[in-house]
């Protein structure tokens, strides 16, 4: 290995980014991580939750100082008309661990692990292009400089530019993506524990759909942070593409609905932020391992969203470490060749390729199912209105009740079980 | 909660704006001709893209960019990089400093 040349280049501190660069220096390995923001995470935006089993199998036991914002213990599926809502509201005394996070404050507490274990961090550098050899990656360049590795580990995020550029992957269609955008509102900590009826430490996800995303395949999110609240619109590109409604003004009337108004009255907006998600998911998988290089994290388009959870973070730390354990054995062995990276993928198969498999028809389903977000939220208000309203007219049945909801909004039974079993199968 | 207007609410954030390059190229007369209805007037979270009307052709506005990239999926030209269209992150850490994320 020549001087000037080093073992491993991890482009973007992202939590894929980093969890790699945190194996492979804990390994001894030498390791370059790159990101283009002025510190790590200055770019990243989340929901958003990260399901801490992650952490867990990446430095068991290392991450109780990890600036996590709360645990959620209370799930909430809301579905809400312009002025109304219905919700079903959950709470576990046990179930497996999520915590609500914000990337600015986690992903420079991780790319730090990295650093304490001797990884070398390059903050505020944009990687603009790949340096191919002889038809194989050999390291990554910033503009006029250039620094070679014998390989190179892509976590540069939804927006793949670089692996784009090299004609390394094809680019993303509009169809599988979606846009989000999110308020981050400041309260007290004690305000949120009263509205939310949490216990100190102890967090709420809401998770909606309906008027909040005006028909189009997505829906609004709200997390409790430490004392903050990210309330925020993820929506399907394509459907809003061809809605034709600003989304600025739709992401803002979120925060006046009545049923979201009364968690954020009296906080103040800190920061209102914006990304893209790769949401195609298994039948959008680009080729993730080349010759001196491997995709992970949302480059890779690791993410899958089932309607009622979204994951992404989690698969993107385990992406990172089964492409530090590809990339250990290339080095152990001086084998940097697309056949040898293979196993790349192989490492990645039992627990997150496995999942995309599983649910790859949720995005589809989720983006062509039109009643989910056009008809199903009005029917729910409209019968449980029915069912609590008391006046001097007759009262009808249950039974009656339900017939009547459906029927009146002229949807056949046929499209119901319809969507009912797709969604049994997708989801 | 207050309605807060596009520039109240980018004013909240962190930038270290890049004043003389844009990292998006697009080509404003061009965009005449968009066969996308514009979508990037509508689907952009940061409303840096805006049709004058007097002009008749696209005013957009680097700074305040939050680099979600969703123009270049919603506009066909920018994803194709056609002549005249170019997106690309900004230069050296240049642009949006998110302190929450």
């Amino acid at each position: 290995m020549s001087e000037d040349k080093f073992e491993v280049i991890i482009i973007g501190a992202g939590v894929a980014g980093s969890a790699a660069a945190y194996r492979l220096a804990k390994a001894g390995k030498q390791v370059i991580l790159v990101d283009r923001g002025e510190t790590p995470g200055a770019k990243n935006v989340t929901g958003g939750r990260l399901y801490t089993y992650a952490l867990d199998a990446l430095m068991p036991g290392e991450w109780a100082d990890a600036p996590l914002e709360r645990e959620v213990t209370r799930e909430i599926m809301m579905m809400m008309t312009p002025e109304d809502s219905m919700a079903i509201d959950s709470t576990f005394s046990h179930i497996s661990p999520s915590h609500t996070v914000l990337r600015a404050k986690f992903d420079a507490w991780l790319a730090a692990k990295a650093e304490e274990e001797g990884a070398m961090l390059i903050a505020g550098s944009t990687v603009d292009g790949l340096i191919i050899k002889d038809g194989k990656v050999a390291g990554v360049k910033m503009g006029e400089e250039e620094l070679e590795a014998d390989l190179v580990i892509s976590a540069e995020g939804v927006n793949a530019i670089v692996a784009e550029r090299a004609g390394l992957i094809k680019p993303l269609n509009v169809k599988n993506m979606a846009v989000g955008a999110k308020h981050v509102i400041k309260l007290s900590e004690g305000k949120i524990n009263d509205r939310f009826n949490l216990e100190s430490g102890k967090g709420a996800a809401v998770l909606c759909v309906g008027d909040c995303n005006k028909n189009i395949s997505g829906g609004a999110f709200l997390y409790t942070n430490k004392d903050t609240i990210s309330l925020g619109l993820v929506v399907d590109s394509y459907g809003w593409k061809n809605s034709k409604l600003p989304i600025v003004d739709v992401v803002e009337q979120l925060k006046q609905h009545p049923s979201i108004a009364r968690y954020i009255e009296g906080g103040e907006v800190v920061e209102y932020s914006a990304h893209v998600i790769p949401e195609g998911g298994y039948n959008s998988l680009p080729q993730i391992y080349s010759d001196g290089f491997l995709l992970t994290g949302d480059a890779a388009g690791l993410v899958v969203n089932r309607g009622f959870t979204v994951r992404g973070m989690d698969y993107a730390i385990l992406s990172g470490i089964a492409a530090a354990e590809t990339a250990i054995a290339a080095i152990d062995a001086n084998d940097y060749s697309k056949n040898f990276l293979k196993q790349y993928e192989d490492k990645l198969q039992p627990y997150v390729l496995k999942d995309l498999q599983t649910f790859k028809n949720s995005h589809d389903y989720i983006a062509h199912s039109y009643h989910l977000f056009n008809t199903y939220p009005g029917l729910a208000l409209e019968m449980m209105r029915s069912m609590y309203t008391v006046d001097a007219n007759p009262s009808k049945s249950v039974f009656n009740l339900v017939k009547q909801t459906v029927f009146s909004g002229k949807l056949p039974y046929f499209e119901i079980l319809k969507d009912a079993w797709k969604g049994g199968r997708s989801l | 909660m207050k309605i807060l207007s596009m520039d109240d609410r980018l004013a909240k954030n962190r930038f270290d704006s890049d004043d003389v390059n844009s990292h998006i190229i697009v080509d404003k007369i061009a965009c005449r001709t968009c066969t996308d209805n514009r979508a990037c007037t509508f689907c952009c979270p940061a409303e840096r893209y805006k049709w004058d009307t007097i002009n008749d052709k696209l005013s957009f506005d680097h700074v305040g960019c939050l680099e979600c990239g969703n123009c270049r999926f919603v506009c066909t030209r920018l994803n194709q990089g056609v002549e005249g269209y170019s997106w690309n992150y900004p230069e050296q850490g240049k642009g949006i400093i998110y302190q929450q994320g």
